[in-house]
């Protein structure tokens, strides 16, 4: 099958945040994800789609349904770290890091995998068929229209998308296996709310809108003719660009674990997240990683308070505690005052 | 499975009372095991995984919420059945879980009769397992530990008295606190196994010390003092049953021998009691120390709570709330909440209503949230309603491919939805006499079995509101809001769909078509104005019309009518008929449409005219009168329709 022309990531006119966030998130993984919200044509599912061309190469086993890091015992599925204990030959291949999808209709035996039936007639032995969680360790797993999603398949993401561990025991199998993975969803809130909790496992949120500056607008308008009328030209276009960002995400993903935080910062943060009220420490620990990747992504070897500031942004609008019907906004003000008084 | 990157126990900051409670649990699996509430990222599932390495060689065995019932129970072995012919036992996750710590992350979710079983299967000592064609039963022993975020509901009283402990998560407060948990998932994060490194050997003499424990619990004897202390405190604490006693002298008989004694003091009974009898209180004894630092935080509140409650003239003490403040119930939280609110908006509303007063043609009512009940019965109905509302709202059967496969049975039809695994179980035995058809399974007709699907669908409410006139009247709007709140506060966590539509002056207006966004219902409700005739028929004519478009595109779904309205029909029609006949009329067509319906009749003027009550009638709907409603019996009305 010939592959479809996808739209390229440096062509997309303005939505700052979501392409920062994106980008944040393929610098490190680590980071829980991303959720997009906003209204139809805006460019969501057309950016993580493309998000897919500037993905980094990485090591994997060959052979390894789960793609395990060869450099990473500690992750191995069982098999790799049969393997690895019996100092069993390990082929190490090189892939692509990609974007899985997780489309909403999906059935839950398909998300987390099932019995092998093929097997299981012709062999009379029970054999675990994986499913999209396993295709989606160390990729990232996409979910458009992740408020639409059913219930029970929203449990199975909760659970794997906490531990990294998709536990199988269903229809005769009795598995697991390593699923860590970066869950970007995309959601329109006019369509219905998103479950707190599965809200609470993504890392960063962002809020897009269309864009209101009439050139920018003609610029997405002309953008996306030319596209159609041609693609490849189109894409070939951006060719440069989109070589300079892939290089730049992959010095930053080196850079990142060189990269300082100041206790002082640290301290900052935690005393918002308590001004704030966050439930848990998960906001904190998120928005220092946060920080620490922009910093990586900015060139810089230490983070800086506007680090911070950037990273809050991201990652303190949907963790502000909320109850039912109430707005549970962040109040921008508050943080930007409290960061200036700490500066 | 990945124990090289488990997050040390040791390496957790603070949490001490859990961790405590972990160990007794571990130490002690008669102490009825444990369950953890908390919000989310409060380490409580990192905690449990990292009991992992107190517990070798034991194991800890997860029980995944999509568990399907022949993996739980066990069930025949297919393997052996294909190549031996004979029919055996294959153990499940109850199987395995004997004699080490069965585990279930968001309890809460699971379905709830799987987890009674569970729990209920371990209280018994066995697991009986009827299916397949196999009988076998099976010693079970095993500790169940579970964490659940009470945000989507919490479990049922009597479901929670299954579980020996209880405790709560609270995240750390301390910035220094804070900032060394930051610290820690920063160096783990970049250097799993140096981190683990440096806390192994702290971890290793916790394990030492649950294993020494283990042993010497068996010598730890339970006096006959000790036994009375435990019945005088499970009394003083009004525990329903005797459970509460025995998971007491248990629980303490552990601490006791964490401790390295060989019997029980007093205070490992007053300590036990903090995890035993938090969630079995019915009513809070005076001076408990684990209650202190909630109800310092929340005494102010509280206090707010008890001025309103005096000032809508209910007669019980607020003493008498059953209000287990370690118990985070999402509705409590919510009211205290609320009751900051209510201050606040009460002090709005009066001027509103000053201001209000000069404008009558139309006016926007203020959603009265502390709903003025006329008499609360108050006892432990409260806990328990509110408890059952936890999950989703109604489990339906579907025949459609969807929802979660729970167990197979005999096709009654054509088989549509395959239930693989349990065909091939089905078929196993018979291989040997069966011919080989090149597989090593060959299946026939009769071995076919078909999935039963379970899918827990929200429901869909309509609500029609009268918005006339008459309704906005003598606080009686706010009234209406309240009590629709309440309705979609609850229809907010079992994530129902939900329209609203107006009806006033000539004509219904659909204000909110379905949606599952609660929020825009709620803001829709906040902002609708009142004033003007009322336009009855329309509005019952519009809300069928609505449903009935509704039902064309999702058949699934039974929606549901809720009419709220004074029932004084009195726009003119535009054939000039009477309003009241036209609205019956309309009615009796609902009823035809067989769309369940409820009326909540507002009309509460001295002569009653009872219209609504005979659209009710016609409508074929469950009549209440908002006058003799509370909150409760709101809730109850629209789960009834619901389950």
């Amino acid at each position: 099958m010939k592959r479809t022309a996808v739209y390229p990531f440096t062509a997309i006119v303005g939505q700052e945040d979501m392409k920062m966030a994106l980008i944040l998130n393929v610098i490190n993984p680590a980071l829980g994800g991303v959720l997009i919200k906003g209204e139809k044509g805006t460019a969501k599912s057309t950016a993580v789609r493309a998000l897919a061309e500037l993905l980094p190469a990485m090591q994997a086993v060959h052979g390894c349904r789960f793609n395990c890091d060869p450099h990473n015992a500690n992750l191995f599925c069982d098999d790799c770290a049969k393997n690895y204990a019996s100092n069993a030959v390990c082929h190490i291949e090189d892939i692509k890091m990609r974007v899985v999808e997780l489309p909403v209709s999906a059935t839950e035996d398909r998300v987390v995998g099932t019995l092998d039936i093929e097997h299981a007639i012709k062999h009379g032995e029970k054999k675990f068929e994986a499913g999209i969680l396993a295709q989606a360790n160390r990729n990232i797993l996409y979910v458009d229209e992740i408020n639409l999603l059913d219930d029970h398949v929203v449990d199975v993401l909760l659970d794997a998308a906490a531990m990294g561990i998709n536990t199988v025991e269903r229809e005769g199998v009795s598995y697991s296996h390593p699923a860590r993975f970066v869950l970007v969803g995309t959601m329109n809130p006019e369509e219905g709310d998103i479950r707190p909790q599965l809200l609470d496992r993504f890392g960063l949120s962002v809020v897009v809108t269309g864009e209101h500056d009439p050139s920018q607008r003609v610029e997405v308008i002309k953008r996306r003719l030319a596209y159609e009328d041609n693609a490849d030209d189109f894409i070939a276009g951006y060719q440069e660009e989109q070589q300079a960002l892939a290089e730049k995400i992959m010095q930053a993903r080196e850079a990142l674990p060189n990269v300082t935080i100041s206790d002082a910062l640290l301290e900052t943060v935690a005393k918002l997240a308590v001004e704030l009220g966050v439930d848990g420490h998960r906001a904190d620990i998120t928005v220092i990683k946060t920080a620490l990747t922009l910093a990586a992504f900015n060139e810089h070897n230490e983070v800086e308070l506007v680090d911070v500031k950037a990273a809050a942004k991201l990652v303190l609008p949907h963790r502000m505690r909320r109850r039912p019907f109430e707005e549970g906004q962040l109040d921008w003000n508050k943080v930007e005052a409290f960061l200036g008084q700490e500066a | 499975m990945l124990l090289h990157a488990i997050y040390p126990f040791t390496a957790v900051v603070g949490l001490e009372q859990v961790k405590r409670a972990i160990l007794i649990a571990l130490v002690n699996p008669h102490a009825g095991g444990l369950l953890i509430g908390g919000r989310k990222g409060t380490a409580k599932t990192t905690l449990v995984r990292a009991a992992q390495e107190l517990l070798t060689p034991r194991n800890i065995i997860e029980l995944p919420l999509n568990v399907t019932e022949d993996m739980l129970f066990g069930s025949i072995d297919i393997e052996y059945a294909v190549s031996k012919g004979e029919r055996r036992f294959l153990p499940g996750i109850l199987g395995k879980a004997n004699d080490n710590v069965l585990y279930i992350d968001e309890a809460n979710l699971l379905r709830q009769e799987l987890l009674t079983a569970v729990l209920d299967a371990n209280t018994a000592g066995f697991n009986h397992v009827e299916r397949d064609g196999i009988s076998f039963t099976h010693e079970v022993n095993y500790t169940v530990i579970g964490t659940m975020n009470p945000e989507e509901g919490i479990l049922p009283g009597h479901i929670l008295d299954r579980f020996g402990m209880y405790v709560d998560v609270q995240g750390e407060a301390e910035i220094a606190d804070r900032v060394e948990i930051i610290k820690r998932a920063l160096a783990y994060g970049k250097d799993i196994a140096g981190f683990r490194k440096q806390y192994a050997e702290s971890v290793a003499e916790l394990c030492e010390l649950v294993n020494v424990s283990r042993e010497t619990l068996k010598q730890v004897e339970v006096t006959e003092a000790m036994m009375q202390l435990a019945a005088q405190m499970c009394a003083q604490a009004f525990c329903a049953g005797h459970r509460a006693e025995i998971y007491l002298l248990e629980a303490a008989r552990a601490i006791a021998a964490l401790e390295k004694r060989t019997y029980i003091l007093p205070k490992d009974m007053q300590e036990a009691a903090v995890y035993v009898l938090a969630h079995r209180m019915r009513t809070p004894p005076e001076a408990q120390e684990m209650e202190q630092d909630q109800q310092e935080n929340e005494e102010q509140e509280q206090n707010e709570e008890q001025q309103s409650d005096e000032q809508d003239d209910a007669p019980e003490q607020p003493d008498e709330l059953p209000p287990p403040p370690q118990l985070p119930d999402n509705e409590d939280d919510g009211s205290d909440e609320d009751s900051d609110e209510n201050n606040e908006q009460d002090e709005k509303q009066e001027q509103e209503q000053n201001s209000n007063q000069l404008a009558p043609e139309e006016q926007i009512a203020d959603i009265d949230r502390s709903f003025k009940i006329p008499k609360l019965v108050l006892d432990m109905g409260k806990n328990t309603t509110l408890r059952r509302g936890s999950g989703k709202r109604s489990a339906t059967k579907t025949d459609l491919k969807q929802g979660r496969y729970v167990r197979a049975e005999l096709p009654k039809a054509k088989v549509e939805d395959l239930a693989f695994d349990a065909t091939i179980r089905a078929a196993a035995p018979y291989q040997r006499m069966r011919e080989a058809n090149g597989c090593a399974l060959n299946i026939q007709k009769e071995d076919l079995r078909q999935k039963v699907r379970e899918k827990r669908i929200g429901n869909t409410f309509l609500f029609a509101v009268d918005a006339s006139g008459s309704m906005g009247a003598r606080e009686r709007m706010r009234a209406v809001k309240g009590a629709i709140f309440y309705m979609l506060q609850d229809a907010y966590q079992k994530r129902d769909r939900v329209g609203m539509l107006a009806f006033r002056r000539q004509k219904a207006e659909v204000l909110l078509p379905i949606t599952r966004s609660v929020d825009l219902a709620q803001k829709c409700l906040a902002e609708m104005p009142t004033g003007g005739k009322t336009p009855l028929a329309d509005g019952l004519a519009t809300a069928l019309l609505t449903l009935a478009r509704l039902n064309k595109k999702d058949s699934e779904l039974e929606p549901i009518l809720v009419l709220v309205t004074d029932g004084r029909a009195n726009a003119v029609e535009e054939d000039g008929g009477d309003p009241v006949t036209a609205a019956i009329k309309m009615a009796e067509k609902i009823r035809k449409a067989k769309i369940t319906s409820v009326v909540i009749d507002t009309e509460n003027d001295f002569i009653k005219l009872g219209v609504a009550k005979k659209v009710a009638q016609a409508m074929g709907a469950s009549y209440y009168s908002l006058n003799q409603l509370s909150k409760e019996q709101i809730l109850r009305i629209v789960r009834n329709l619901g389950e």
